[in-house]
C-alpha cells in the first residue's frame, strides 16, 4: 500500500504538472500561430475602452447574468471559492504577508470555501440532467464536474477534520514539508502524511487532482485560458 | 462514404481552420446560456436548434480527426467520424441557422455560430450536397464579371428605362443624368440589386442632394456568402473592388442588402475607398442639410427592423433612428435593444432559397412576428432586402397588418423639394 501511495504522491505528481504545463503551453502556442481570422468578429454597438469590457465579459460574465441569474450566482461563487482554495495551496508552501491582510489560518474561510464549491458542483452537475442541458452536454462535462467535485470533497474533508472536529494529526507542517520537498526536487514523505488515519484522503485528493491536471490541456478547461482572447474578439 | 471523398471534406474543414476557429471549437462548456437565444429555438422548441447543439455536431468532428483525444477516447467527448448521416446533420444545423449571431451575445465566450456554420457549409459544398440554387447564382454572379462586354447593352437599355421613373420623383436639371453609369472620378459608387426598386428611390435621393454618383454594373448581393463559399465570395466581391478603383470613386455604398455589405465592409480590407450603407449615406445627407424630409408624410406608426449583418453584425445602429427622427414622430424601436434583436428568420439564404424553405422560415420566426406585433405599429421599415421578403411572407403568413417598407424609398417618398 505504502507504494502506492508513494507512486500518486510524488511520481505521479511530476507527471500530471508537467502534462499540465507542457501541454497547456503547447496547445496555446498551436493556436496563436494559427492565422488570424481575415475579418473582424466583433458585435455592436461597441463600447469603449473595449479591452476593459472584454475584461468584464471574462471574469463577471455579464451575460450569464442576464440570461441566466441563478446559474450566474453559482458560477461566480464557484469561480471566487476556487481563487481562494488556490490561494490556500500556495499558502502550504509557505506564508505569503499579502494574503495575510486579511489574518486567517492557512486556508481561507474556515472551511466553509470547500463545502460552498462541492455545493456549486453538485448544482452544475444536476442541471446537466435536466433538459435541454442534458442534450447538449457530454460525457465529457458530467466526468470533469465528477473528478472536481472528488478533488473538492477529499481536500475539503482534510481541512473539516482539523477545524470542526479537531483531529490534530496531519498538520498544515506536515504538509508544507511534503510540498516544499516536491518543489525542491527532493522528494520526501513524512510520516504523518502517509501512515496517520487520514492519510487516504491526502492520497485520493492528490490522485484525483493529477488526474485532473492531465486532462486540463485536453479538454474544455482550456476555456480558463481562451476566455480572454475569445471576448476581446467578440468586443472588437 | 468512400475514404477519398473524407479526406476531401477534411481538407476543406482544415481550410477552415484559424485561430479564432480553434477558441470557437475548442471552448464550449456545454453551458446552456445560448439556449434561448436562438429565435428557431424558441420559435420551435426542438432541441437541435439549440446554438450549441448546432456547433457540436461540428465539433464532434474536430475531435475526431483533429484532436489526439478522438483517437485515444473519442467517447470522452462523443467525437464521431464523418459519414453520410453527418452531412445530413449538418445540412439541418448549418440551414436552419440564419448566421444572425444573436447566441454570440449570449454565450459567456462568445462563441460565434456562423463561423462554425461555415466549416459545415463549405464541407457541404466538397460533397455536392449544398443547394444548388446558391452555388448557381454565385457562378453566374462572377460569370457576369467576367464577361462584362455581354451585359452592359442589355443593362444600359434597363437602366435607361428606370430614368424618366427617377425624374418624375425628383426633377434633375438640363444636361444632368438621372441614372448616371459608369462616371470616372465620381465621388460614390453606388451598388443596388437587379430590380427597379433598388436604384430609383436611392436614384431619387442622390439627385436630390446632389451627389457626384455613378452606379454600379454589378448587383451587391453575394450568393457566394449565402452558399459559405470564401473562393466565390471573393470572386464577386472582387468584381465590385475593380470597378471602384476604376473609376477611382471615393465611397463604395452597398444598397439595403445586409450580407453584401457586411461582406464588403469587413472582408474587402484595406483600399482606397471607403465603404458604406445606403443608410448610413443618408443619414449622413440628412445631417449635412443636404436633403429635407416632410415629416407629415407618414402618419402611422413606425418600427424599424434592425437587419443583422447591418446592426448587430455590422455596426450601423444610429443612422436608421436618425433618418427616422426626421421622418416621424411616431417611432416606436422594437424591444428587446438591436443588440438582442431577433433575426427575421430569413438569412444564411433561406430567403433566396424561396418557397423550398418558406414552411420554415414561417414556422422559425415566430417570435420575430410577437416583437413586431408589441410595438403596434403600422408601418414595419427596414433596411434588408431579405428581410424585406422574409418580413413581408411573415406579413402575410400571419395576418400582421403592418405596411412592410425599404426604409431608403421612404426617404424618397418624404423629399421635400429645398
Ligand atoms: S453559451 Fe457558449 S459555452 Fe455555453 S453552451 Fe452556448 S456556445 Fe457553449
Ligand atoms: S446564429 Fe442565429 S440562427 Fe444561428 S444558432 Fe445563433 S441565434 Fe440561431
Amino acid at each position: 500500500m505504502q507504494t502506492v501511495y508513494y507512486i500518486v504522491l510524488v511520481p505521479m505528481v511530476y507527471v500530471a504538472f508537467a502534462v499540465f504545463f507542457l501541454g497547456t503551453a503547447i496547445r496555446i502556442v498551436k493556436i496563436l500561430r494559427e492565422p488570424k481570422n481575415p475579418s473582424t468578429l466583433q458585435i455592436f454597438p461597441e463600447k469603449q475602452p473595449n479591452w476593459l469590457y472584454a475584461l468584464s465579459d471574462t471574469f463577471f460574465f455579464p451575460t450569464v447574468r442576464r440570461h441566466k441569474p441563478v446559474l450566474w450566482v453559482f458560477l461566480m461563487t464557484f469561480h471566487v471559492a476556487l481563487l481562494f482554495l488556490i490561494i490556500g495551496h500556495v499558502e502550504l508552501f509557505q506564508e505569503f504577508k499579502i494574503f495575510q491582510i486579511i489574518p486567517h489560518e492557512v486556508f481561507l474561510g474556515k472551511g466553509f470555501v470547500g463545502l460552498i464549491l462541492a455545493i456549486t458542483l453538485l448544482f452544475f452537475l444536476f442541471r446537466r440532467f435536466k433538459s435541454p442541458t442534458k442534450e447538449l452536454s457530454v460525457p465529457e462535462d458530467y466526468f470533469l464536474l465528477i473528478l472536481l467535485f472528488l478533488i473538492v470533497i477529499f481536500g475539503s474533508q482534510m481541512d473539516w477534520a482539523r477545524r470542526w472536529y479537531e483531529y490534530g494529526e496531519l498538520t498544515v507542517e506536515d504538509y508544507q514539508v511534503y510540498l516544499n520537498s516536491l518543489l525542491y526536487l527532493k522528494p520526501e514523505l513524512p510520516y504523518n502524511v502517509t501512515f496517520t488515519g487520514h492519510s487516504f484522503m491526502l492520497v485520493l485528493h492528490v490522485f484525483f487532482a493529477n488526474l485532473f491536471l492531465m486532462f486540463f490541456p485536453f479538454s474544455q478547461l482550456m476555456h480558463s485560458f481562451l476566455a480572454l482572447p475569445m471576448n476581446k474578439l467578440r468586443r472588437g | 462514404m468512400d475514404n477519398k471523398m473524407r479526406d476531401e471534406l477534411l481538407n476543406l474543414f482544415r481550410s477552415k481552420i484559424n485561430r479564432a476557429m480553434r477558441y470557437y471549437l475548442e471552448t464550449c462548456t456545454r453551458c446552456g446560456v445560448c439556449t434561448e437565444a436562438c429565435h428557431v429555438y424558441n420559435s420551435m422548441g426542438q432541441t437541435k436548434y439549440i446554438a450549441a447543439y448546432r456547433h457540436e455536431i461540428v465539433r464532434r468532428l474536430y475531435k475526431k480527426y483533429f484532436k489526439a483525444r478522438g483517437k485515444i477516447w473519442p467517447g470522452f467527448g462523443e467525437a464521431k467520424g464523418l459519414s453520410d448521416m453527418t452531412l445530413e446533420e449538418l445540412f439541418d444545423a448549418a440551414y436552419s441557422c440564419t448566421g444572425c449571431r444573436r447566441c454570440m451575445v449570449f454565450c459567456p465566450f462568445g462563441i460565434d455560430t456562423q463561423m462554425l456554420m461555415s466549416i459545415a457549409k463549405l464541407m457541404l459544398i466538397g460533397a455536392n450536397a449544398e443547394p444548388e440554387i446558391l452555388t448557381m447564382l454565385a457562378d453566374t454572379s462572377i460569370e457576369k464579371g467576367k464577361s462584362l462586354e455581354l451585359f452592359k447593352e442589355s443593362f444600359l437599355t434597363g437602366i435607361k428605362n428606370l430614368e424618366s421613373e427617377v425624374v418624375e420623383k425628383w426633377k434633375i436639371e438640363a444636361g444632368e443624368t438621372a441614372i448616371p453609369v459608369d462616371v470616372e472620378d465620381a465621388d460614390l459608387l453606388y451598388v443596388a440589386l437587379a430590380g427597379a426598386h433598388s436604384i430609383i428611390p436611392a436614384a431619387v435621393v442622390f439627385n436630390a442632394a446632389r451627389e457626384k454618383w455613378t452606379l454600379s454594373f454589378f448587383e451587391a448581393v453575394n450568393f457566394g456568402a449565402f452558399v459559405g463559399d470564401p473562393t466565390r465570395t471573393k470572386l464577386i466581391m472582387d468584381r465590385i473592388i475593380a470597378e471602384a478603383k476604376r473609376l477611382k470613386v471615393k465611397e463604395v455604398c452597398i444598397c439595403e442588402c445586409g450580407t453584401a455589405y457586411r461582406v464588403m465592409k469587413q472582408l474587402s480590407g484595406k483600399q482606397p475607398f471607403k465603404v458604406s450603407s445606403i443608410t448610413e449615406v443618408q443619414a449622413g445627407y440628412i445631417r449635412e442639410g443636404r436633403i429635407k424630409l416632410d415629416k407629415t408624410k407618414f402618419t402611422d406608426t413606425i418600427t424599424y427592423h434592425d437587419p443583422c449583418q447591418i446592426a448587430r453584425n455590422g455596426g450601423v445602429i444610429d443612422e436608421p433612428r436618425y433618418i427616422l427622427d426626421n421622418l416621424t414622430d411616431n417611432f416606436r424601436d422594437l424591444t428587446p435593444e438591436p443588440k438582442y434583436n431577433w433575426c427575421c428568420g430569413g438569412g444564411g439564404g433561406l430567403v433566396a432559397l424561396g418557397d423550398e424553405t418558406l414552411d420554415f422560415r414561417m414556422k422559425s420566426a415566430r417570435v420575430k412576428v410577437d416583437q413586431v406585433k408589441a410595438t403596434e405599429a403600422k408601418i414595419l421599415a427596414t433596411a434588408c432586402e431579405n428581410c424585406h421578403t422574409q418580413l413581408s411572407n411573415l406579413n402575410d403568413h400571419y395576418k400582421m397588418d403592418v405596411a412592410v417598407r425599404f426604409l431608403s424609398s421612404m426617404v424618397a417618398d418624404a423629399l421635400l423639394p429645398q
